[in-house]
């Protein structure tokens, strides 16, 4: 087993064990939050999950200017594999949170602009994974699919600022560092940082995973290539 | 100032070349007015209901019509390899590149100013009530459009799929102008002036034209050079 | 209203826990497709080199 495959048992292991830890604690230690009950308990994966959303295209949009100014194909694997994850938590972020909105608001979607920007966020990231299967030459994709990802980048700021920049319906910014403290409980605060440690943990893993497929997949391109010059 | 003209020479290029042939402006306008003749189908227009949809159904229709035109913009130049050719003279490709968006920006405004007279006349809109302002967003908001258009076109211009990708593309990219320029116009042609909590939707569209600019300045000379 | 809260809140944690199952599945499915690949690639040129 290589020292990577061993990195990646290590933080999937230790995210595993973290979840854990965490999923006890809130479902089992903290009491019921007086005005939205049990509910409000989805709150701990929905933050994390766009917390890890947000870094992931973060990577992918740095990764894509790094591509763009070394031209080495180990940013392009980063920023592909990132934009998948991103994804992948955008979907969790968005299922989970309509979830919440059916109990506390009574409809699973309403066009408010935070939610409205995040499904756009979504749009924007499939159309990158979608340009990336319609181009064939490796160099070709990796240039044009980098150049999307920065503009793509700016939906996930206006994502982010949404909440700031319209009156929404979505519930304000939670964490100190946006609000100045004292808009949750300490202990509720630090959970959230933590389930967002545990999620970034089997984030991190995922993203080793694939980033390792997608270099065997170079190579299988490459192999392919040989076999058609015979 | 070189900058300048090599983008004007572009400009004026796009623009006789379009003229001569008019084949995309001829088809972005008939469909922008099959567009504004199906909106009839899918509700009664009553003159209220109609002015406060106004603004979503005008930019729909501008949305689908301009992207004809834009989809048009470097596919134009792939026969006889012009594209090759313009990346290799000694016009800059941030040149190029604006070159081809004002030239695209002026056939886009053309049809909308086509439009807007016979959508007024469709649905009984009286849209003259604050023309400087009317024209200001439209202006603003179709160089949204034409910057985010212009540079999705040099981008997918070698796509074996380039007519399914780039509305899969562009059409989420040009939600921020989409929707500013909407609510913008919905109220100016309603006769309200843009005060208070409105000033914001203008702010956004001058800054997301200002953003998408200096992005497609900066990354579209990576785009188009191999 | 107390009972729904409750269902409902496990119904989000699955989901959350659903998803990203569903794309380690889909990575692992797709990891057995490149190794399929690249293990039938390597043979076809082997046996080229040979001849």
């Amino acid at each position: 087993m290589g020292t990577r495959n061993k990195l990646i048992y290590l933080l999937a292991a230790l995210g595993g064990l973290l979840v854990i830890r965490n999923l006890y604690v809130i479902l089992l230690q903290f009491p019921d939050e007086a005005a939205q009950g049990a509910i409000y308990r989805i709150m701990f994966f929905h933050v994390p999950c766009w917390f890890i959303c947000f870094t992931a295209f973060l990577a992918a949009g740095v990764a894509s200017i790094l591509y763009l100014w070394k031209r080495r194909m180990v940013f392009d694997n980063v920023a592909v594999s990132a934009v998948e994850i991103g994804v992948v938590f955008t979907a969790t972020g968005l299922v989970t949170g309509s979830i919440w909105a059916r109990v506390i608001w009574g409809i699973w979607w309403t066009w408010d602009p935070r939610l409205t920007w995040a499904f756009i966020t979504l749009l924007v990231y499939l159309g990158y994974l979608m340009l990336r299967r319609a181009i064939d030459d490796p160099t070709e994709r990796a240039k044009n699919s980098a150049v999307l990802c920065i503009f793509a980048f700016v939906s996930v700021v206006i994502t982010y600022k949404a909440i700031d920049w319209w009156r929404t319906q979505h519930p304000g910014a939670v964490l100190s560092f946006r609000t100045g403290g004292g808009n949750i409980e300490p202990a509720w605060e630090m959970m959230l940082l933590w389930n967002f440690l545990a999620l970034g943990l089997i984030a991190a893993a995922v993203l080793l995973i694939r980033l390792n497929q997608e270099q065997v997949r170079r190579e299988v391109d490459g192999l392919r290539r040989r076999v058609h010059e015979l | 100032m070189r900058f300048l003209r090599q983008a004007g020479t572009i400009a004026v290029k796009d623009l006789k070349a379009e003229l001569r042939t008019k084949e995309a402006i001829n088809a972005s306008l008939s469909f922008a007015l099959v567009i504004l003749l199906l909106f009839s189908f899918a509700f009664d227009p009553t003159a209220e209901q109609t002015r406060e949809i106004s603004g979503g159904l005008l930019w729909l229709v501008f949305a689908f019509a301009g992207a004809l035109i834009l989809n048009r913009s470097f596919s134009r130049e792939q026969a006889n390899d012009c594209l090759d050719i313009l990346v290799a003279s000694p016009v800059s490709g941030a040149a190029l590149f604006i070159g081809k968006a004002v030239a695209n920006a002026i056939l886009i405004l053309a049809v909308e100013v086509v439009c807007l007279p016979v959508f007024g006349v469709f649905y009984n809109i009286t849209w003259t009530k604050r023309p400087w302002w009317l024209l200001l967003v439209l202006v603003l908001a179709t160089w949204g459009l034409t910057v985010i258009g212009t540079m999705f076109s040099a981008l997918t211009v070698n796509l074996r799929l380039r007519e399914l990708m780039l509305p899969v593309l562009v059409y989420p990219m040009m939600i921020p102008s989409l929707m500013a320029a909407m609510q913008l116009t919905t109220l100016l042609i309603a006769g309200e002036p843009v005060t208070g909590e409105d000033i914001v939707w203008l702010r956004l569209l001058i800054g997301f034209d200002i953003i998408f600019t200096a992005l497609g300045i900066g990354l579209v000379e990576t785009v188009l050079v191999n | 209203m107390d009972e729904r809260n409750f269902t409902f809140m496990f119904y989000g944690l699955a989901a959350a826990w659903a998803i990203l199952a569903a794309y380690v599945v889909y990575l692992g499915a797709r990891e057995g497709k490149i190794r399929r690949q690249l293990e039938n690639l390597r043979r076809m040129l082997e046996e080229r080199d040979k001849t």
